[in-house]
């Protein structure tokens, strides 16, 4: 056979053969892939809203959980999750995922809000790429737990919701604590989460009917 | 054709007198990447030695069919499979680790180490003496792997295997976490091996 004809066809058959190996093992694990993906998100989604997950539940456990505490549904082109308080009716909380850039790559977090959109109850960061032990701080509990309670309207003089400053004895409530050693960081999350909020700003009302 | 070199002669090189990381500084992409933490390492080095080992195979086993002007698409074909067999698995067993090592595991496609072994030992022996290379360089490259994560993990968290092992009131070095930390540890490998085996052949 002519030379040039067999390493084309060699090429084609070995090809076919390694792709469809791939496509195979693709196929075989596509569901647990899909699970451990949606399992990761709701995770997050639980936490923010501040349901209680018990630490051994098995995926199913969660997945149970969620669906029976957490609505989803899409507001001006954004996925809102709501959760109700305990008599179903009206809604209690609701989550809204943001993200925007961070310093070495996009940062990937829900915000959680009170009912009238009036205060921020939870945050979480759930994917980054930040340096480990500085700028991915921000995933840590202390630094979350700084936004719980922030009322959700900008300072007049400064158009911001908050800003984030070195650690200090005496700040007003809307100056919350950077992390020391990842400035850029901090000044990423604190310019595009300003700015998310912003947008978020004004879905409350919006949310009631139902 | 000549003869493939015996077992324990292609271990010996694989491990230490080739070792791809301290002789031929190869790899320094993973090496640099994934040392921060003990368990990322593992996986890595699983990663790798999987690949490495079935790549030499196959590429031995074909190395009479594959026309020689095309080898090299047919070597990058067969390591890119292997490696994104090994991510799918990764992410549907193991998905926390999965996402930490990032895009990580899909570069070891470029790994040089895969495909220099490919092309200088797989490609002209037969099927076992290839497999058996890839799996000594690759325990040579998870040795070296292995001792830079020790290092980095104790001083950069003070932990191992995330179980805390430094005493309290211990002040990680942060510097060991980022990838300089991943360049001195390198250095210092590199220097002290240098200069033992200068001294050898003395």
């Amino acid at each position: 056979m002519n030379k040039r004809v067999f390493s084309v066809l060699y090429m084609f058959m070995i090809t076919l053969f390694f792709t469809s190996l791939v496509t195979g093992v693709r196929a075989v694990n596509e569901e647990r892939i899909q699970t451990n993906q949606k399992v990761k998100l709701q995770k997050v989604i639980l936490s923010v809203l501040n349901i209680p997950v018990e630490p051994d539940a098995s995926s199913d456990d969660l997945l149970r959980l969620f669906e029976s505490s957490v609505k989803k549904k899409e507001m001006n082109g954004r996925t809102m999750y709501t959760v109700y308080d305990p008599s179903g009716k009206t809604p209690a909380r609701y989550a809204v995922i943001v993200n925007g850039p961070g310093f070495w790559g996009p940062i990937y977090g829900m915000v959680a809000l009170d009912v009238d959109g009036a205060k921020i109850t939870g945050i979480e960061f759930y994917r980054h790429q930040e340096t480990p032990g500085l700028g991915a701080r921000i995933t840590e509990q202390w630094f979350k737990d700084q936004f719980t309670g922030l009322p959700l309207s900008q300072d007049p003089d400064k158009k911001t919701f908050f800003s984030l400053t070195p650690p200090a004895p005496e700040k007003s409530p809307r100056e919350l604590d950077a992390i020391t050693g990842a400035t850029q960081t901090s000044r990423a999350v604190e310019a595009f989460l300003n700015k998310e909020l912003e947008s978020i700003k004004g879905f409350q009302g919006s949310n009631e009917e139902k | 054709m000549q003869k493939p070199p015996p077992a324990n002669e292609i271990i010996k090189q694989g491990l230490w007198l080739e070792n791809p990381v301290l002789k031929h500084t190869l790899g320094i992409c993973s090496t640099l990447a994934v040392t921060n933490l003990l368990v990322n390492t593992l996986v890595m080095n699983i990663g790798l030695i999987f690949t490495l080992t079935l790549s030499c195979a196959t590429v031995s086993i074909l190395r009479n069919v594959t026309p020689m002007r095309i080898r090299m698409m047919v070597q990058t074909l067969i390591i890119s499979s292997y490696v994104i067999i090994f991510d799918i698995v990764i992410k549907a067993y193991i998905p926390d680790i999965s996402e930490a090592l990032g895009p990580y595991v899909g570069l070891i496609i470029t790994n040089c180490i895969i495909m220099g072994r490919c092309e200088a030992f797989a490609r002209n022996n037969p099927p076992w003496p290839a497999f058996l290379d890839g799996l000594a360089v690759g325990a040579g490259f998870s040795l070296v792997l292995f001792a830079i994560a020790v290092v980095r993990e104790l001083l950069g968290f003070g932990t191992l295997f995330g179980f805390m092992v430094m005493p309290e009131g211990f002040t990680p070095w942060t510097i060991m976490i980022m990838a300089p930390g991943a360049f001195f540890m390198l250095g210092i490998y590199v220097w002290i091996v240098r200069s033992f085996t200068m001294q050898f052949n003395k």
